[in-house]
């Protein structure tokens, strides 16, 4: 397996794939810390709580294409150079299937790990108040990185099932938008649509006051059964895309 | 020879699925932006003008960039693969008629699909019974979008023909327009292709966001596409075949 990845590793040089996950990471950390350049005393005393709401709505923006991107960039190369024929031939398709998931996956943990240094990093620049909650910072990663798992499974299954990296990409673009619209749904509606996970186990809520035009954030408590419920959906993405992606002929 | 190259185009275009994302796309805002509509009537006037702002909210902040960026990218992709570019290198055609075909496809599929969110919007005003005809004003800020659509096509063709990849292009019109966001809210947003588009929709604003602004919005618009489309010649001309 070691020497499989190490493989991926090679073929991965020079496609630009860490510019893509450095400029994903970046512009979620300017983006979340642009809104604080004036920010008045009310805004840093919850600060960290700030970020935590809105943080997960610019993954639901950005993440959906920015993996369709990284999953096409990291199979596109099989499918340009026509080698899963022969690759298929020395090693186990399950196995490429899993190495190719897990170059995804260090790029996802990549972003996961910049954006919540980027919200450490916020926090020192501009002097927030609140105190910052390890908790709901491990939360904001870990759901991150759950979320983004399963976006990224169903995009690389797409890149490696379809010759025409057009569909997935497309699907990355329906997914950021239909993921993004369907948080102005009720809960019940918004839930059918994977990609609005990001924002579905937040910790945070916004209370919204229109008079006096102030957000109010409180910590609300985590959905322990749904996040169980889409780990075990994560895990059927897995099984039926490997699955998929075995039995195609190539 | 420009029409044999347009007419070229298109027959690479076919059985493309390019067409199902310029349907399928816009069918999102509208159906999600007319529930939204409907959802919030206690905050929102009730009219044509506010079902305008919420179904291009962000279609035109986030995602039409992206859509003009994945019809050029395909356009190139076309070419970069299975040594196309050779083939393209020495076909007996001159290079600016080359880049003026794959620039009048991609500007028509916007055109199409502009149409489309037309269509749309008109359609989904009916069935949630909005009384009288729409406002000439949002017809005409859909126009002034397409035409806006003119320079993110020829800046999108420039990027695609440059780098021979697919996606990185696509991304690159995503970051572009989340930037211009800022660009728009500090009021360079002639600066930016990507903002021209924000502008021309009028996304999400009631009042004219290009009022006595026009022309520069024109000039803005004939700029960026002449620009882009004379470095996508001169850069196509000065490439060589690749062995």
């Amino acid at each position: 397996m070691i020497r499989q990845l190490r493989a991926e590793q090679i073929k991965a040089r020079r496609r630009r794939v860490w510019a893509v996950t450095a400029a994903l990471g970046l512009l979620l950390c300017l983006w979340g810390a642009f809104n604080y350049r004036h920010a008045d005393v009310s805004d840093l005393a919850q600060g960290y709580s700030g970020l935590f709401y809105q943080l997960p709505l610019f993954n639901t923006i950005l993440l959906p294409l920015g993996l369709a991107v990284i999953a096409s960039r990291l199979c596109d190369w099989e499918i340009k150079g026509n080698t899963l024929k022969l690759l298929c031939t020395l090693q186990k398709k399950e196995r490429l299937y899993d190495c190719k998931l897990l170059m995804g996956f260090k790029h996802l943990f990549l972003i996961a790990c910049m954006e919540t240094t980027g919200i450490l990093a916020a926090g020192a620049r501009f002097h927030f108040t609140e105190k910052l909650k390890i908790r709901l910072l491990a939360l904001h990663f870990m759901t991150l990185l759950a979320a983004g798992a399963f976006v990224y499974l169903l995009q690389q299954t797409l890149s490696l099932l379809w010759e025409n990296q057009l569909a997935p990409l497309v699907v990355g673009l329906i997914g950021s938008f239909a993921g993004l619209f369907s948080l102005y749904f009720p809960k019940e509606i918004s839930r059918l649509v994977p990609w609005s996970y990001f924002c579905q186990f937040t910790p945070i809520l916004m209370d919204w006051n229109r008079e006096t035009r102030q957000q109010r954030f409180y910590p609300t408590e985590f959905p322990t059964a749904l996040f169980l419920g889409f780990l075990a959906a994560t895990v059927g993405v897995y099984i039926i895309g490997k699955l998929l992606f075995v039995r195609k002929e190539d | 020879m420009l029409i044999r190259c347009i007419r070229t185009e298109n027959k690479k275009l076919k059985h493309s699925i390019l067409w199902l994302a310029c349907l399928a796309i816009p069918l999102i805002p509208a159906v999600m932006g007319t529930f939204n509509y409907l959802g919030n009537l206690e905050i929102l006037t009730p009219g044509w003008h506010n079902l305008w702002t919420q179904e291009t909210l962000f279609y035109a902040n986030f995602f039409s960039a992206p859509l003009v960026a994945l019809c050029c990218a395909y356009l190139w992709r076309l070419e970069h693969r299975n040594h196309n570019w050779n083939a393209l290198m020495t076909a007996p055609v001159p290079v600016w008629a080359t880049v003026l075909a794959k620039f009048a496809v991609a500007f028509r599929f916007f055109l199409i699909t502009q149409l489309w969110v037309g269509i749309l919007f008109l359609a989904s005003g009916k069935c949630i019974g909005m009384e009288g005809p729409a406002p000439v004003e949002i017809l005409g800020q859909l126009l002034r979008g397409t035409l806006a659509g003119a320079a993110v096509a020829a800046v999108q063709l420039f990027l695609s023909m440059a780098i021979p990849s697919f996606t990185l292009p696509v991304i690159l019109a995503f970051i572009g327009s989340i930037g211009s966001i800022y660009v728009t809210a500090k009021g360079l947003g002639f600066l930016s292709p990507y903002a021209l588009l924000m502008l021309g929709m009028n996304a999400n604003h009631q009042e004219n966001m290009l009022e006595g602004q026009l022309f520069p919005f024109l000039a803005a618009v004939a700029g960026f596409a002449l620009l882009f489309g004379l470095l996508s010649i001169i850069w196509l001309k000065k490439k060589d075949i690749r062995a």
